[in-house]
This record gives C-alpha cells, structure tokens and sequence, in this order.
C-alpha cells in the first residue's frame, strides 16, 4: 500500500473539503470562508477565498463537471459559486431556513442540490430560469431533528438523509422539468416530491452521522453515534427491507463512510482513522483499520542512548514522547470521499479532519 | 417627545426577550416526544422480575454462571416499574459477584464471540453503570432510605441492595466488583460500549 498524501494545511478544524474533477483544486470549508487551494507540485497553496458567508461554513461541495461550487452556513444561507474568467461569481439561494444548514450535496445530475438543516428539513434546490435564480423546495415530513448528513441515489432523484432523530430516510426529490422520470427501482415506482421511499433505524437509536448509497443504488449505508454502521437492503417498494445488517463496532463512532463496490464500505470518525468493513446482504464485518501502523518515520522508535534517555527525563520528566497519535490525523476525521475512482470502486479517497489535515489515502 | 418616551417604557419593556418561543411553537423540538422516535418496549412487571431472579439463581446453584449471566443480560427491564428494574438489577448484580475474577475476561469474550453477544455485553454495561449509580447514591443518602427502594431481601445474598446497618463497606465492595467488570467489559467490547450505553434510549 503506498503512502498516504498528507497535506497540513492549517491548525485549524476543517468542516468539509472537496476536490476538483482533475484533482488540481481542493476547496476548504474554514470558519467563514471558503478556501482553495491549488496543486503547486506535491502540495497544495492556498490561491483563493471566496468570502460570502457571515458564520461558520458547514459544508461544500464542488459539481465535477460544472465546476459551480456551493457552500452552505450556519448564517442559514447556501451560495453556489460559478466560476468566472474574474473569479468566482456567488449567487444566493433562497433556502428559506430559520436555523442553521448543515450539509449540501450536488446531486449527479448537477441540476440539483440537497441542504439539510437545523430547521428539520432538507431543501432541495434548483435553478428556474425564467426568474434566473435558484429556488428550493422543502422536504420536511417525517423529520423530527436536524439533518446531519444527506446522499443521493445514482438517479439523481432519490436522496438519503440522516438525522438526529435517529433516522436515515431516503426521500423522492423529483422536480417536475428538472428531473426525467426515474427508472423503477427498488425503493420506489411513482416518485411524486417528499415520498419517503424508507425509514430506518437502528437498535440503539443513536443519531446518524453520515448516509451513503451503494455504487449501484440498491443499498443504503448509515453510521450512528453508536458506534455502528447499518445496511439496508430494500425489496421492493411498500415493502419492509430485505435485509437490514447493523454492526457494532468496540471501536469510538464513524463520522463519514463511503462505498468501495458493493462489498466495501470504509468508514471514519472519532478514532482518526479510517476502517473497512466488507460484506453482504449476508452480513458485515469490520475487517480492520487502513492505515498500517508502525511505518518508517511515524511510530519512530529511535535508538535510545542512555545520555538521550536521561536527557530526555530531565527536559520533559519522561522517556518517551507519547504527544502524538500513531495514526496520520491527529484528531477526528469528519469528512471523507472518493478522490479517484474506476467504476464502482475507489482508488484513492480524501479525509479531513478537526486537525487541520487532508489525508489522499491508497485503498 | 415624552409621549414617545412613555410609550416605549410602558410597552417595549425586556419580558419579551425572555420569553421561550419555542415553547409557544407547536412543531418546536421542545414540544418534541423523544419516547416517539423508538419503538416501545414490552413491559416487564416485578413479578416476572421476580421470577427470572428465581431462574438465575437456580442455574448460579447449579454452577452454570456464564448461562445465568447471559440468561439475565438477555432479559433487561427497559420498561418496568422502579421496583422491576431494582430487582434485575440485583439479580445483575448477584451473577457478577459470584463470578471468579480469573473468569471475567474468557467469559466476557466467550459471550462477545456468540451471536447477539455484542448486544449483551452492552447490556451488561449499562448495568454496571447503574449499579454504580446506585451504590454511590445509597452511600450518600445514607440513613432514611426512600421507601420505593426498601426491598424485602429474603436471602441477604446482594450486596449492593446495602443493608441499611452496614453500608460503607458492602458499596465499597459492591463498587469494587462493578469497577473490575467495567475494565473488564471494556478490554473485551471496546470504547464503542461505552458510547452505545450512553447513546441508547433504552436505558435499565
């Protein structure tokens, strides 16, 4: 396995990160701006900042082929970004919230994009051309709680969410003269806007920190603060699931997963380190973490001399220097996602963290 | 000018600023019922308690303590009254006390190997931290003990029930025994235990 890509960028959390299509720019949610940065060699510098956001930013999101970047904030707005030969152009979306967003997503297509919020809904969004701005419209029912986390279906139409009510949904988004009349699939047939396709839970009912569809759609995946992750395998529309497989972990809970294929699912959080999980409909299991510990230059163990011991125990009152994890991030990863992938499986993927960190990791 | 002035004292005083409103919005999250989130969970009465109680220390006789211990973790009172979910939790209780602790470890692993042990062991801890719960409290409220929790103990087998004469030294005990179970349960289901019992809604 090569090396992981480390790039520190700063000593500050990052909320969300999201590459470019050709992998040259990366955006940086920081505090209130949004940052990017450019590939200069092996690194990344910073080359722009598009201010627009009067709090927090809580995510973004780059379209691959568009190139439109939207940002969404706890000031309750949500900003697309086109790019302009001047730079980049902000345009503001009615998102119509009174409380803060707290996720956005582009849909495939591109025409769309999902906010969810603290206002317990999710506003999907859409550009109408006769009025030329971008306009939503609300998902709102069942949803008890805030949205933390919101995927979409291949199909640009059906679109999961997790919540702090403790549920992962899937919902229709279908927009009448945006959207083309989706195939029939698994979750559902007739698809009018707010059909709720599926609503899941698991045993312990901890809230959800992050929902992801199977490559081909036909799987749902959600991590919850119990430490655990839970596939849905629907059957047919009106149906209860196929197979619902929850696996709780010993490990501290996931904050964001992505699918490698239909048999792999990788999942990080609070332990700052990426793990696997790989199964069926069958059932799941955590195979192991990512990250081959004890590589050169980490878990460093140099050659103690005994002047360097007793040095050491007189500068710092101890032998060894146990301030630093053994894994690359140094805090809890909250966000990764596919940098590079071939069909369904993923080459690479990208993390960042509370640590100021954005990891390109080798599957 | 004064009119101006004494309109705004009159009616523009602060109360506003204190008042909650989402108290006053029906669809707010303070008007919210988390018990409708979860599926409910079947009732368990003190007899039936009881009754477990009875099976458990029939297989703690027989000296089958990995049975009795599964037998009571797979039965937990989530809904129960106050005196239900005192009873299992003596009968917790009893089981872990009559525990080798060279046993601890290879039980607990032979349990997290089995199938739906996972869910046991969860279970197991969120009676350890209730029984802790328990025993500090009793050892803080000392004397006048509140009449829900005055238990008739025919046997005198638990400990952490803590008869009123003696209480210091059984809580110290009691406390010892659930400190091993926790390190134990925690070398065996992980931080992620920890984390499941703290999140659950199911609570003991």
């Amino acid at each position: 396995m090569a090396a992981p890509e480390v790039h520190h960028l700063f000593h500050a959390p990052i909320a969300d990160h999201s590459f470019s299509a050709d992998r040259k720019t990366l955006a940086i949610a920081r505090d209130t701006t949004v940052e990017l940065y450019g590939r200069v060699g092996n690194a990344f510098k910073l080359k722009d900042e598009l201010k627009g956001h009067d709090k927090t930013v809580t995510s973004i999101d780059i379209a691959p082929n568009s190139g439109r970047i939207v940002s969404c904030s706890q000031d309750r707005n949500a900003l697309v970004w086109e790019p302009t030969p001047q730079g980049y152009k902000p345009t503001l979306v009615l998102l119509r919230i009174n409380r803060a967003a707290t996720f956005v997503r582009w849909s495939p297509s591109e025409t769309k994009f999902a906010v969810g919020s603290g206002d317990r809904l999710i506003a999907v969004c859409y550009f109408e051309e006769e009025n030329d701005w971008w306009v939503s419209k609300h998902l709102k029912k069942p949803i008890r709680s805030t949205v933390t986390a919101v995927a979409w279906h291949p199909n640009s139409v059906l679109l999961a969410a997790g919540s702090t009510d403790a549920h992962a949904r899937v919902f229709s988004s279908f927009i009448k003269g945006v959207d083309a009349r989706p195939e029939p699939t698994a979750w559902g047939e007739r698809l009018p806007f707010n059909t709720v396709c599926g609503e899941y839970m698991n045993n312990s009912a901890g809230w959800i920190h992050s929902v992801a569809f199977s490559p081909s759609g036909d799987a749902l995946a959600f991590a919850a603060h119990d430490s655990s992750i839970t596939v849905v395998y629907p059957s047919a529309p009106e149906q209860p699931p196929k197979a619902v497989v929850s696996i709780n972990t010993q490990l501290l809970p996931f904050m964001s997963l992505i699918w490698n294929g239909e048999d792999e699912i990788i999942a990080a959080g609070y332990d700052c380190e990426a793990f696997r999980f790989r199964g069926g409909i069958d059932g799941w299991q955590l195979t192991g973490a990512l990250e081959a510990k004890g590589r050169p230059g980490l878990g460093d163990q140099r050659e103690e001399s005994a002047l360097n011991m007793f040095r050491q125990m007189d500068l710092k009152g101890k032998v060894k220097d146990d301030t630093q994890l053994k894994t690359v991030h140094q805090n809890t990863i909250t966000m990764i996602r596919p940098y590079e992938t071939s069909g369904p499986s993923v080459r690479r993927f990208s993390s960042s963290g509370v640590d100021g960190r954005v990891v390109i990791w080798t599957v | 000018m004064s009119i101006i002035r004494e309109h705004t004292q009159a009616t523009l005083s602060d109360a506003w600023r204190t008042i909650n409103i989402d108290a006053l919005q029906e669809d707010s999250s303070v008007n919210f019922d988390t018990a409708t989130l979860h599926p409910p969970q079947p009732e368990i009465s003190e007899s039936e308690a009881r009754q477990l109680q009875g099976q458990v220390r029939q297989l703690l006789r027989g000296g089958d303590a990995e049975g009795a211990l599964r037998g009571c973790l797979e039965a937990p009172v989530y809904n129960g009254s106050e005196l239900a979910r005192e009873t299992h939790l003596q009968t917790v209780i009893e089981v872990l006390q009559s525990i080798k602790a060279s046993e601890m470890t290879p039980m607990l692993q032979r349990i997290y190997a089995s199938p739906g042990g996972s869910e046991c062991l969860d279970v197991l801890m969120k009676y350890l931290y209730k029984g802790m719960a328990a025993s500090s409290s009793s050892s803080a409220g000392s004397a006048p003990r509140t009449p829900s929790r005055v238990t008739p103990q025919p046997t005198g087998f638990s400990q952490v029930g803590a008869r009123p004469g003696a209480p210091t030294e059984s809580t110290g005990a009691a406390m010892s025994v659930l400190l091993s179970w926790h390190e134990k349960v925690v070398e065996v289901a992980g931080l992620g235990c920890i984390g499941r019992v703290m999140t659950d809604w199911r609570r003991v």
